[in-house]
């Protein structure tokens, strides 16, 4: 049974918006990091979509639902952009110069990304009670 | 659910009327194509299988709502979506019901 079509692409979406979420808050978290666990400093991570077919569900009567795609999340890759340098002697991480380098996190990006995201997620939200919603009045047909 | 597709055609047929109503059937009919009998068996079974269908969908429900709750699962929104889906199946079949009971009430109503 199958009442909420379409559910599911917003499913897969609302999943991608909240592993960019995640991602973006690993990001802001590590804004000041300059140790990682290879040594360098934390390296900004960007999340990439990819649209996926749901496979299309054959109903009793031989019609075909249209092959809706979803999307998913096909990586996280590094902003290999260097990130600033600044004189910091003190600093534990200083090379011999003093010099200590930074994140390559702008977190006035990380704010705008912040924002697309939770809005992106929001716009999925309001999918999926949409679609409960023409359900519920589909059902009232009958009252 | 066994109970309404067992009685209802009993009590139509013990509604019948012992005389014979060929004839006046013959003048009521439509002069149409004959329409075929439903090919899914009996509504019983049809409803027997509706209302699995509504525990499956529950019972998932369930299972992923646990799941979001002991930790294993993060997505929040998946046991939201299942949650709507086994409530909406559950409304479109005691909508359903409700329509078959009220069909009988209608019938037994009837005078004859």
């Amino acid at each position: 049974m199958e009442l909420l079509t379409g559910i599911a692409a917003t499913g897969g979406a609302l999943n991608s918006q909240r592993t960019r979420l995640d991602i973006i808050a690993q990001n802001i978290a590590n804004a000041r990091t300059t140790r990682g666990p290879d040594g360098g400093p934390y390296q900004r991570r960007i999340v990439s979509f990819e649209s996926e077919l749901l496979r299309s569900t054959d109903s009793a009567n031989g019609a075909k639902s249209p092959g809706l795609a979803t999307v998913r999340v096909s990586g996280v890759t590094t902003d290999p952009t260097p990130g600033q340098r600044v004189n910091d002697p003190g600093h534990p991480d200083a090379d011999a110069q003093g010099m200590v380098t930074l994140p390559n996190v702008n977190l006035a990006f990380e704010m705008v990304d912040l924002i697309t995201a939770s809005r992106a997620y929001e716009a999925n939200l309001n999918v999926a009670k949409n679609s409960r919603q023409m359900a519920l009045k589909t059902l009232e047909i009958g009252k | 659910m066994a109970i309404i597709g067992s009685v209802l055609p009993v009590n139509v047929q013990s509604l019948r009327p012992p005389l014979d109503l060929a004839p006046s059937r013959e003048m009521i009919a439509p002069k149409g194509p004959a329409i075929p009998a439903p090919s899914g068996g009996q509504f019983g079974e049809i409803f027997e299988k509706m209302v699995s269908g509504v525990e499956q969908s529950q019972a998932r429900a369930g299972e992923v709502t646990r799941s979001v709750l002991l930790g294993d699962n993060p997505n929040l929104h998946q046991s939201v979506i299942a949650m709507q889906e086994a409530s909406l199946s559950f409304s479109l079949m005691v909508e359903v019901r409700n329509k078959v009971v009220e069909g009988y009430q209608e019938l037994m109503r009837m005078p004859v």
